[in-house]
């Protein structure tokens, strides 16, 4: 039972893993469409975001097959529920997710024809906005306890259970959410680059996108009596302090962000993201899928909940150090501007 | 589309495409390590230049792969919901696993691929070796899985709940070894004999110099180490399915009908419902003879099978083609490995560049791809009813959602997309120019590197001032 409990816990700080950071890769998608034109900043802005998202894309990515895999070893039945009732919008997601993988895979080696460059870039902005849009909206057909058996039977591939007005609001949070993430980071990608007018760009743009998000997070929280019943009450039993932190933290990285304490901003805000998505996991204690599959009730037998765990213990021990000499080799020391190697091999 | 078709459409494709890059993925890395390994020992300018040209190549086939993998684990729940439900708790700690490797490959590809210059020229190249290993751990994580739904153990069935679950046994399922190991070679073969075939072209197109000549002797050597072990691990897995998957093995020996002293049937239409094979090639007593290593000896046909057992239509035949054609490339590579070597040691070991050797190598590189397919389609289709041997039939195990067929469409116009690109984008990156190919310039750039990463830390120390 604990066991179960901390196998949940794990797989949604995989959610949050990936929210922080794979949220990022989609809200640097986002404002890459907002940089359109041949303008000298709107130039600066796409290769500061390719920059910053390029070498770390494919490890972003790994928080997500890790929850897809984790999901279905620890909780089948949950991962069989969500795979039949919200088989379209995790199709459509998962297109957005590849679309945008491929994005990166190709970036570096697409001819740097503007032409070319361009079409690239808003096919793939496009998938940035469904992708968190999509995902936000499954969360909240699952909080809303949508996927209810009728007569024991698993609502099919509906629409209704993730096109509520409540989902579309929340994916419609998940976009702003993303947005305000990649926005914050780029002001400190920028600082680090020295580039004042993109600081500034940057700077405003987090703080339009976070006043959206925490407007869009009120509605949602005003629809939830009505929309997602079992959350609600789990929240005033449970979750009010949580919800307390999360707005606490909430202007808090607003006020860094108003007072460009950058790199303060990016701990806040990530700290804002686990905050959401910890008040929601939170709040439908003790279930996974509200109001019938419990943590316990959907979790795999002890024995592959155990193995599970330690696997995944032993896994991040490997996997720290690992990623902590990566980070050595590249955050250490500062790199040389690509621009200048690029001259310097053409030169050769 | 009925549902069931349009899923293994979609899954068959998915996998289709996933295996090339994931064979690369385990693969390529063994070059890279060798490549720079003799750079490094011999202080080779040509070594290197390969080494450099692959990275860049295998960055581009490793994010491919990496992205083709997202779509196949989300698709496990997708299209098989039912199987998932089921096989999760059994067998998706292997995934999980596999999630760790893939993950730890990534970090330290990220680390070689922008590393050069920032990394001594031996700390570098130590990077690759865990490449190497967690490639290969991937490769086993994943196919053990796949082995454990031909043979599946770890729990036992009671009351159609599986009870006593022990996901380690899971893993170490009968079939593992046998299909691992086959899975792991066959990954070095399409990397040896694919290495091979790109710089045997380039040579029957003119470009003769050391770069193209080393090129195309570490494919060759990588080549005729696996293509005999690979040849011999097939063996191995022959002989186990006889036993562990009777219809299977009926399916890729085309045995329609049990006997004494069977024929050995190459190539052909096995049609179980007539019990005819057509157009076969047969050899009198030779699956006797290669089965039991008896002439006279009995072999059991498909006839002999409970009918719940027996592949789908059209499954059979294609099983036993597929086999025979995979069989026919590994002899036909390996005649090519062994006529590449002999000319090297009779030559005073210079590389052969005879146009037939040269036309050998680089169409055993891309029938080598072939065999992968080929393989996996013996492995999946001969498993045909089932999804889980004996246990759960593919029938039962698909989404019942309505848009399985649109999905399947979409994917498809999705792997076209991908598939061209990353084409295109090969050919252009062949096209361009190599990066320096004498040792001195290597040398001079490193230390270049050196410098800018000297007076990186200068100016991040005035920063901290």
């Amino acid at each position: 039972m604990i066991l179960d409990y901390a196998v949940a816990v794990l797989l949604w700080l995989s959610i949050i893993t990936y929210a922080t950071l794979g949220g990022a890769d989609f809200g640097g998608g986002i404002w890459q469409m907002f940089a359109f034109g041949s303008g000298k900043q709107a130039k600066e802005e796409r290769e500061i975001i390719t920059q910053a998202i390029g070498p770390v894309w494919e490890a972003n990515n790994v928080w997500l097959v890790y929850l897809v895999v984790g999901l279905f070893t620890a909780f089948p039945i949950v991962a069989g529920t969500l795979a039949i009732s919200l088989f379209i919008p995790f199709s459509l997601a998962l297109i957005g997710v590849v679309l945008r993988g491929a994005a990166f895979a190709f970036e570096e080696s697409i001819p740097q024809s503007v032409d070319v460059h361009a079409a690239f870039g808003r096919v793939f902005s496009a998938a940035s906005i469904i992708a968190p849009f999509l995902l936000g909206t499954c969360a909240a057909a699952v909080a809303s306890g949508q996927l209810r058996p009728a007569n024991g039977r698993i609502p099919v591939a509906v629409f209704s259970a993730w096109l509520t007005p409540f989902a579309i609001i929340v994916g419609l949070m998940g976009l702003g959410i993303c947005a305000t993430l990649a926005a914050v980071y780029l002001t400190v990608e920028a600082e680090r680059q020295e580039q004042p007018a993109l600081i500034e760009a940057f700077r405003i743009r987090a703080l339009i996108a976070g006043g959206v998000t925490a407007v869009l997070a009120a509605i949602t929280l005003g629809l939830s009596p009505f929309e997602a019943p079992v959350i609600w009450h789990g929240m005033l039993d449970e979750g009010l302090w949580a919800i307390a932190l999360t707005m606490a933290i909430g202007l808090a990285t607003a006020a860094a962000l108003f007072f460009r304490r950058f790199r303060l901003a990016r701990v806040l805000v990530q700290m804002e993201t686990a905050g959401i998505i910890g008040t929601w996991g939170i709040s439908q204690l003790p279930y996974i899928v509200p109001p019938d599959l419990t943590i316990t009730g959907a979790a795999s037998p002890y024995p592959t909940m155990q193995a599970f765990f330690i696997a995944a213990l032993v896994g991040m021990v490997i996997l720290l150090p690992s990623i902590w000499l990566l980070l050595h080799v590249f955050k250490v020391e500062e790199k040389p501007p690509p621009v200048h190697e690029k001259g310097l091999e053409k030169a050769t | 589309m009925p549902n069931l078709l349009a899923a293994r459409s979609q899954m068959g494709l998915s996998l289709g495409f996933h295996i090339i890059f994931s064979a690369l993925g385990v693969g390529l890395p063994l070059i890279l390590c060798i490549a720079e390994g003799l750079a490094l020992l011999r202080k080779d300018g040509s070594w290197m230049a390969l080494a450099r040209q692959w990275t860049k190549a295998f960055a581009i086939l490793f994010a491919v792969g990496s992205v083709s993998g997202v779509i196949v684990e989300f698709e496990l729940s997708l299209l098989w919901p039912r199987w998932i439900s089921f096989a999760g708790a059994l067998i998706g700690l292997p995934f999980a696993m596999e999630g760790f490797a893939f993950f730890l490959e990534g970090i330290f590809l990220g680390i070689y691929l922008y590393g050069w210059n920032r990394l001594s020229p031996v700390v570098h190249w130590m990077c690759s070796l865990p490449i190497v290993l967690s490639g290969l751990f991937s490769a086993w994580f994943v196919v053990s899985a796949n082995s454990w739904m031909n043979s599946p153990s770890g729990f036992q069935m009671v009351n159609g709940k599986a009870v006593n679950i022990n996901p380690f046994a899971a893993i170490l399922n009968p079939s593992t070894p046998f299909e691992t190991t086959h899975m792991i070679l066959a990954c070095y073969v399409v990397v040896g004999f694919g290495t091979a075939a790109v710089y045997a072209a380039g040579m029957l197109r003119g470009k003769r110099d050391d770069y193209h000549r080393k090129g195309l002797l570490l494919g060759m050597a990588l080549a005729v180490v696996a293509i005999p072990l690979q040849i011999v691990s097939g063996d191995f897995n022959a002989r186990f399915l006889e036993q562990g998957q009777p219809a299977k093995y009926a399916a890729i020996e085309g045995l329609v009908t049990s006997g004494y002293g069977l024929p050995l049937y190459i190539g052909g239409i096995a049609d179980p419902t007539t019990g005819q094979v057509y157009g076969a090639l047969e050899i009198p007593h030779g699956e006797s003879l290669l089965a039991h290593f008896d002439l006279n000896s009995y072999a059991r046909g498909i006839n002999e099978i409970p009918a719940q057992d027996h592949q789908t239509a059209g499954s059979f035949e294609a099983v036993h083609l597929a086999f025979d054609g995979m069989v026919f490339i590994a002899f036909f590579s390996l005649l090519v490995a062994v006529v590449f070597w002999l000319l090297f040691l009779s030559r005073k070991r210079r590389v052969p560049e005879n146009k037939l050797v040269l036309w050998g190598a680089a169409i055993a590189g891309s029938l080598s791809f072939i065999a992968v397919e080929l393989g996996w389609i013996v492995t999946e289709e001969g498993r045909q009813p089932w999804i889980i041997y004996n246990l759960m039939l593919v029938r039962d195990a698909p989404n019942p959602a309505q848009w399985i067929t649109v999905s399947f469409i979409v994917f498809s116009c999705i792997y076209v997309l991908l598939g061209t690109t990353l084409i295109v984008l090969l050919l252009r990156l062949a096209r361009r120019p190599k990066t320096p190919m004498v040792w001195n310039e290597f040398v001079q750039r490193e230390e270049e590197g050196e410098e800018q990463r000297s007076q990186g830390l200068e100016r991040k120390k005035a920063g901290a001032r």
